[in-house]
């Protein structure tokens, strides 16, 4: 049995109260007149604290008393048998050998060494020892004794190599804590065996390790490392002819005491189509431009290469070289195209390449079903709702995961605008407030925690109150408003049908009800409301190892939906990894570098998605820290302080289970009944006698 | 009808009960005028007296003396001048015109008292007592009062009797007690040999109490010493633990009665044993007087050992 508050044992010197009592008996405060104490000061009063303690029962109930309620606050808890405390010195040890399997570990020896220096480890183990095996890069994965004995840990040591991973330390010390927390061993230690590459600094204090826990450090570090190395990419687009060119820009970082005059090339495909030579200072940084290259129609690999050198693998970055993101979106006008009214909107969408929209507008009366054919939104722009087949087709587009953003200025009417337009939006239009006496009205109340308006909830990114609306159209709608107005009629309400999304706007975009689009907030509105109707996820042409990569993005066909569907990866090395499918989120994590071939399961002669993955940048950056530093930050203040943290809180949890105090304290509430009832008799019978 | 005398209807009622006519502290206690009482208590005493075998001794009769000029005619036998053509005057043993002085301690420690009334109420009864006893057999009275020091005093005179009795009254408690110093002065300022009754608790060692006396007694005085103690002094008749503060000297100490109890009382038992052997020993009348006792029983004690002892004169 312990005690989780033992500081309350110190009330244990309140007993001192009934002992005192019972022997000193009862002492009146108010002093006693005598003629002369004469006789009295011959007998010392010593005496009286040599005489016995009387009333031994009623002495007795208040020890008990007095026991059980210093007892209680004190929190006592029951220890199970295999939580027994560890005791210092003697016994076994648990042993985590914590082996940095990281890039940077990939430089000169630092490997070989690491897997000596954690075989050593091994070696050392004694019979009663238990080793545990952590190897960690960004992530880390523990290789137990209990899996197969030592030989299972040596095992592992002498397969596993460095990978492209960038070094991250949270993780293996956390895993360690948890095998060390639960560990019966009386001794524990920790051995990192790391080259402790400063960029992989993560340690917070919840990576703290138990109290007791010896961290042995075991740096394998060279002194001195020469490597250059490819760190990033830049990619400028232009237009040339009508053509869409690429200048591929590169920065190459050169660490080492001596200056070096590098050649670069760039390769596509696998096939060299430009080259530069330069050169960099010592421990210094050069960039590279190529001559632009025209863009393949298909997505192709690409590659910047240099030289090869000691560490061979950061001396090429990968990327992927392939048209800007383009969003087809089909307007749906209610003037003949051209015309003034919808110009804000045409030229709001026509700026921009990350991504482009690919505009087709059409009058309202002119649509039809065929204008939807590879669309993936759909913008009515303050026209009537399409109707009959056209409107059902509509429907099914916007089902199958197409959007809908719809402007509701003065052409849309109930008589236009039959119900809510086959249910894909969130009302039936209203009729229009005019706000026109009060000079306006603006936006009052705006979400900017919803994806499509999250760009403006930064400072400085744009007011979308200083937009005036004379006229709109409130939308009664009490759920998915993304932006009401100042008298707090709807302004922008979302709605989820199918796998698409609709959004509603409650005035027009042609400048004539507000002036919205004459604010600087207008582009990028658009932009927002468009990408997010749409379904737009940004893809990257560089990743990097341990990036998530969400495939979700790979199709671009509205009728093409990617949701829900599996998908089959093959790395740089050939392995087959399968992703998504019915667990959610589709998301690559690639753990190697170079070009991942990602395509829907079940559809391996469709065209890839290529996703060229990088050593990440930090961990090229080869500075290193002081492993004092990791010491003193996983170490817990004191070897002499409390006990481990995991303990501490599964014996609050034991202690809250068995809840002895409150039967301490019962049975102290019963004692103090009988020690009234008897000192109340005992009382009376003194009074009586005397 | 007054407290006082319905005290006094009460007391006299109380003759005519068995073993109850010695008068009780406590009903003298309710009369507030000590001349009254001791007059109320000697009248009592001497009428009760009459029926005891042990005879009056005041104004007997003791022989004739021839007259010799300047004596006083007023006590020439004139029926033995008509038998005899001679002068001669009737000489009495209460005509001794002796000194009677009633030495009380007034320090502190005589205000105790937890029968009813406190020692120095007491002392007063019975020194008024015996002052009147002694002035209604025309003996001069006097009183002194005393702590330390002298506080008060009434020389000795047939005419002090209300004196005596109003500085009895204005007598209190206070101060801290020391027989030596006024025994000594006493003793130097009265140089006609007299009776002298002292009324203390006398809490000083034996030794000291009879070196105090010691020139009281050389200087031929009859010395006669009442101890007054009372009822809880003796027997330490107390219970609950508790702070005891010397009245005299404030002094404070804890105390657990049931643990001195016994103890206390050998030691107040050997020292009244002490005190009776060493003023015996210096031929000083002593008579330990216990306050919840009668007043008259006490005087009826003290008288029958001054008759045993044939020390009135």
């Amino acid at each position: 049995m312990s005690f989780l508050a033992p500081l309350f044992a110190i009330g244990l010197a309140g007993l001192a109260i009934p002992i005192l009592v019972h022997l000193v008996h009862k002492e009146r405060k108010e002093t006693t007149p005598f003629p002369s104490l004469m006789f009295l000061l011959r007998t010392p009063y010593q005496h009286s604290r040599r005489q016995r303690i009387r009333d031994w029962l009623l002495f007795l109930l208040r020890a008990a008393v007095f026991l059980l309620v210093v007892g209680a606050f004190a929190r006592p808890v029951f220890e199970r048998e295999a939580a027994a405390a560890p005791v210092a010195g003697g016994g076994g040890r648990e042993v985590v050998v914590l082996l940095d399997r990281s890039f940077s570990m990939r430089v000169g020896d630092r490997w070989a060494r690491a897997q000596a220096a954690a075989r050593q480890a091994l070696d050392g183990l004694g019979a009663g020892d238990k080793g545990t095996v952590v190897l960690f890069a960004d992530q880390a994965r523990v290789v137990a004794e209990d899996e197969g004995g030592r030989a299972v840990l040596r095992a592992a040591i002498d397969s596993s190599s460095p990978g492209d991973a960038a070094t991250r330390y949270a993780p293996a010390l956390t895993l360690a804590r948890r095998v060390l927390a639960a560990s019966t061993l009386p001794n524990r230690e920790v051995v990192v065996v790391s080259d402790f590459q400063r960029s992989g600094w993560d340690v917070t204090g919840e990576t703290q390790l138990p109290a007791g826990t010896t961290i042995t450090p075991v740096d394998v570090a060279s002194a001195a490392v020469s490597d250059r190395a490819v760190r990033a990419v830049e990619l400028r687009r232009t237009l040339a002819d009508g053509r869409e060119r690429i200048t591929v820009t590169g920065r190459v970082s050169n660490t080492g005491p001596a200056a070096r005059g590098i050649q670069a090339r760039l390769e596509v495909a696998g096939r060299t189509v430009a080259s530069s030579a330069f050169d960099v200072g010592a421990d210094a940084g050069g960039v590279v431009t190529f001559e632009s290259v025209a863009v393949p129609e298909t997505p192709q690999p690409a590659t910047i290469r240099i030289a090869n050198d000691a560490l061979p693998a950061d001396d090429v970055l990968h990327f992927i070289l392939e048209r800007a993101p383009s969003i087809p979106v089909l307007v749906i006008e209610n003037v003949t195209p051209g015309n003034e009214r919808d110009i804000y909107l045409q030229r709001a969408l026509e700026i921009g390449d990350r991504p482009s929209f690919d505009i087709t507008v059409r009058r309202a009366t002119q649509v039809n079903a065929g204008d939807l054919g590879g669309k993936r939104l759909v913008i009515v722009n303050n026209a009537p709702f399409p109707s009959g087949d056209l409107g059902r087709r509509l429907e099914a587009f916007v089902r199958g995961g197409g959007g809908l953003l719809v402007a509701a200025g003065d052409a849309v009417t109930p008589a236009t605008w039959p119900g809510r337009g086959h249910n894909l939006l969130p009302a039936t239009p209203s009729d229009p407030r005019d706000r026109v006496a009060d000079k306006g009205g603006v936006l009052g109340a705006i979400d900017r925690s919803h994806p499509a308006l999250s760009l403006f909830g930064g400072t400085q990114s744009g007011d979308l109150s200083a937009a005036r609306f004379l006229r709109y159209r409130p939308i009664q709608s009490d759920s998915g408003v993304l932006a009401r107005f100042d008298d707090g009629a709807a302004a922008l309400v979302e709605q989820r049908v199918g796998t698409g999304r609709t959004l509603m706007f409650a005035s027009s975009f042609d400048g004539l009800w507000n002036d919205l689009p004459r604010q600087p907030v207008f582009l990028p509105f658009i932009h927002q409301l468009a990408q997010y109707a749409s379904g737009y996820r940004a893809g990257r042409s560089v990743y990097e190892v341990g990036d998530a990569v969400d495939l979700q993005g790979v199709s671009v066909a509205a009728s093409d939906s990617s949701r829900g569907v599996a998908y089959v990866a093959v790395s740089p090395q050939g392995n087959r990894l399968r992703i998504g499918g019915t667990q959610g989120e589709a998301a690559l994590i690639p753990g190697e570098a170079g070009i991942y071939e990602v395509r829907p399961a079940g559809s391996p002669g469709s065209r890839p998605r290529l996703v060229a993955v990088n050593i990440p940048g930090r961990e090229l950056d080869l500075a290193r820290f002081d492993p004092t530093r990791l010491t003193n930050a996983v170490s817990a203040p004191g070897d002499a302080g409390p006990a481990d943290q995991p303990a501490q809180v599964d014996r609050q949890a034991r202690e809250r289970e068995q809840s002895v105090w409150w039967y301490l304290l019962l049975i102290a509430a019963t004692l103090l009944v009988a020690e009234s009832v008897l000192a109340h008799r005992l009382s009376r019978g003194r009074v009586a006698a005397s | 009808m007054s407290d006082a005398a319905r005290a006094l209807e009460l007391a006299k009622g109380q003759e005519g009960v068995p073993g109850r006519r010695f008068l009780d502290p406590k009903v003298l206690a309710r009369i507030d005028d000590l001349e009254l009482v001791a007059r109320f208590v000697v009248e009592g005493f001497i009428s009760g007296l009459h029926r005891s075998p042990h005879l009056g001794f005041s104004t007997d009769f003791a022989e004739h003396r021839q007259y010799m000029p300047g004596d006083d005619i007023r006590h020439m036998d004139w029926r033995l001048f008509a038998r005899t053509d001679r002068f001669y005057l009737k000489e009495y043993e209460a005509d001794t015109n002796a000194n009677f002085i009633a030495i009380l301690d007034v320090s502190a420690s005589m205000g105790y008292g937890t029968s009813g009334l406190t020692k120095l109420e007491y002392a007063k009864y019975l020194a008024a007592c015996l002052a009147y006893f002694s002035h209604r057999q025309r003996d001069r009275v006097g009183f002194v009062s005393i702590d330390s020091d002298i506080v008060d005093i009434v020389p000795p005179s047939a005419k002090h009797l209300n004196q005596v009795l109003h500085a009895l009254d204005r007598a209190e408690a206070r101060g801290r007690g020391a027989l030596a110093v006024p025994l000594l002065k006493i003793s130097e300022s009265q140089h006609r040999k007299s009776i002298l009754l002292i009324l203390s608790d006398l809490y000083e060692p034996a030794e000291k109490i009879r070196d105090a006396l010691g020139p009281l007694r050389d200087a031929g005085h009859d010395v006669v010493v009442m101890h007054l103690l009372d009822p809880a002094e003796l027997n330490f008749t107390f219970d609950a633990a508790g702070t005891f503060e010397d009245l005299e000297s404030g002094e404070r100490i804890p105390v657990v009665p049931g643990r001195l109890r016994t103890r206390y009382t050998e030691l107040i038992r050997d020292h009244l044993a002490a005190v009776e052997r060493l003023l015996g020993e210096g031929r000083v009348d002593y008579l330990m007087v216990d306050t919840s006792k009668p007043v008259d029983e006490v005087l009826f004690q003290y008288l029958l050992r001054r008759e045993r002892m044939q020390t009135v004169r």
